[in-house]
């Protein structure tokens, strides 16, 4: 990084499946005031503004001027953002590029989504190819249960790893008050849930929720003047796949998979050699439970092949060695445009030691890294420190 | 909508967005789907650096960035790389219609070719039948019911 860019706050909103008490305005507006009254500043001294969701998701386009009251952009410089799945840490990354090239010193970055007032199902077919797979395009659940049978058949793993993470992400957002199912469930439970789409059954699989998240990004000079505890970025990476090919459904590829691309392309920077030990905690993009299982091996948390054994011995318990996703995660909260963002909201408040009931007590959090994926499989991953030493 | 916590009127209105476009698939896709419509046969395109063979085929190599330029028949067989049983009745967006769960589909490698299709798998919805790795057989619509899209292909076949 050229010029060294800090979290110096954030909020996010109560996220639910039903958020009709607020429209868009009022629900990003929420967690923009929360991020300001955390950063102890006015929206005067913001001097640029990201903005992003998930396009058509509620239904009406161009959100960054229907939302510019809520979001604080009224006069200001900035930039609309919309990646998919992705977009919640792609806003982070333009925020960081942007105080990094020294043009702007405070900017806020906000993300989206109001779930409920949209058809996500049909916005989500007009990602696939109309002459190609658009027919089958139903929606994400098919592409995760490929993945899932295909790791089944390469590994050995059994419906029952997948029970483990779902019961892990629910328990861990009960202890998360923001959290969107906050379920308190046994394997049993997700064992015996409905089946959606062979193997993954409806506890394998994220919510639809509504929330949005929103952050404060300074230049350092900023960030030790007005911030106590500032959370700095060391990294950032981002990687697409290719246009049809769908190859990291099957595990045993050995392409080079964009999220396995962009975890070494960190490492190197960084000097990383063993992630699980150089990273004190994980926030990682999972919407379904095998896809948590997946990122392990994509991120070198583990040997390919072994992801499920992870989960198997309680190695990525909030309590563990490698604790992943102490917030509950994806599968516990889905708006899909504050999504990635809240990973790296997130990782940031663990930090911080500012994670209130799931905050990672069994050892000292210096370091952490966030993650994300989405709409034609593109990947980014950020890298977080408490201080510029570590 | 008045919510019961609070007795407070929430207004929400229902509305419907129709939008209507035309796709225009372009020469590689076009010579694509005319192969598979007219001849019921399946190319890929190679790309001359890298040699993996494309599907659907398209202009440029997205690794090499180069131009595809030797077209490849493909054969009809070739074998299933990830699956799953749809037990949600999920929209044909290009229809508007419902998909009768249960149903299977899957991701088959055809021979020859570096790329996946997905598609129906003509087999009983129950796990037992369906096996990572498994010879499948492309079965397509009779010739004039075709019309150039992936559709034309009705589903695949175990080859027993
Ligand atoms: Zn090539």
């Amino acid at each position: 990084m050229r010029k060294n860019v800090a979290i110096i706050g954030g909020g996010q909103t109560h996220h639910a499946a039903r958020r009709h008490d607020v429209n868009q305005v009022e629900l990003v507006n929420e967690a923009v005031r929360a991020a300001l009254a955390d950063a102890q500043m006015t929206i005067d001294e913001i001097d640029s503004v990201l903005f992003g969701n998930m396009e058509f998701f509620e239904g009406c386009h161009m959100t960054d001027c229907w939302l510019v009251d809520g979001s604080g952009a009224y006069g200001k410089p900035g930039l609309k953002i919309t990646t998919g799945g992705t977009v919640g840490a792609t806003i982070v990354g333009a925020g960081v590029h942007h105080v990094a090239s020294g043009l702007f010193n405070k900017a806020l970055c906000v993300g989206f989504e109001k779930q409920e007032e949209g058809d996500t199902g049909a916005i989500l077919s007009g990602v696939a190819h109309p002459l190609f797979g658009r027919s089958l395009a139903g929606a994400a659940v098919g592409y995760f249960a490929m993945m899932a049978t295909s790791y089944m058949a390469a590994w050995g793993a059994k419906e029952e790893h997948s029970a483990m993470v779902a019961v892990k992400a629910r328990q861990n957002a009960r202890k998360n008050e923001y959290a969107h199912l906050k379920l308190d469930i046994s394997i049993q439970d997700a064992l015996n849930s409905r089946m959606l789409s062979y193997p993954i059954r409806m506890l394998d699989m994220c919510p639809a929720s509504n929330g949005a998240c929103a952050m404060i990004l300074a230049d350092e000079k900023t960030a030790r003047d007005r911030c106590a505890k500032p959370v700095w970025i060391r990294a950032m990476d981002t990687a697409h796949n290719e246009q049809f090919e769908l190859d990291w459904r099957d595990v045993t590829t050995k392409k080079p998979i964009f999220s396995r691309v962009s975890a070494s392309r960190l490492y190197r920077k960084l000097g990383v050699d063993d992630p699980s030990k150089y990273f004190d905690v994980f926030e990682i993009y999972e919407p379904a439970t095998w896809a948590e299982m997946v990122w392990y091996e994509d991120l070198a948390l583990c040997r390919p092949g072994d992801g499920f054994k992870l989960v198997e011995n309680n190695m990525t318990a909030i309590d563990g060695p490698i604790p992943v996703n102490p917030s509950g995660g994806v599968l516990s909260t889905n708006c899909i445009g504050a999504s990635a963002m809240l990973r790296i909201w997130e990782a940031a408040l663990q930090i911080r030691g500012d994670a209130g009931g799931h905050q990672v007590v069994s050892k000292d959090i210096r370091r952490a890294l966030a993650t994300a994926y989405g709409g034609t499989n593109w990947t980014v991953l950020t890298a977080l420190s408490g201080t510029m030493d570590d | 909508m008045k919510s019961a916590k609070d007795n407070v009127e929430l207004i929400s209105i229902p509305m419907v967005v129709d939008v209507p476009y035309r796709f225009a698939a372009g020469k590689y896709m076009t010579r694509f789907l005319t192969e598979l419509r007219d001849n019921g046969k399946f190319y890929g395109i190679r790309c001359p650096l890298c040699n993996r063979v494309q599907l659907p085929p398209r202009i440029v190599c997205a690794v090499c960035h180069v131009k595809n330029s030797d077209w490849i028949e493909l054969g009809n067989e070739g074998t299933l790389v990830g699956f799953t049983i749809m037990y949600l009745p999920l929209t044909d967006p290009t229809t508007g219609k419902p998909h009768e769960p249960p149903f299977a589909y899957g991701s088959v490698r055809l021979d020859g070719s570096d790329s996946v299709i997905d598609h129906f798998l003509n087999v009983e919805p129950v796990v037992e039948h369906i096996r990572i790795g498994m010879r499948m057989k492309v079965a397509l619509k009779e010739r004039e019911d075709r019309v150039g899209d992936l559709g034309d292909i009705l589903h695949f076949d175990p080859v027993t």
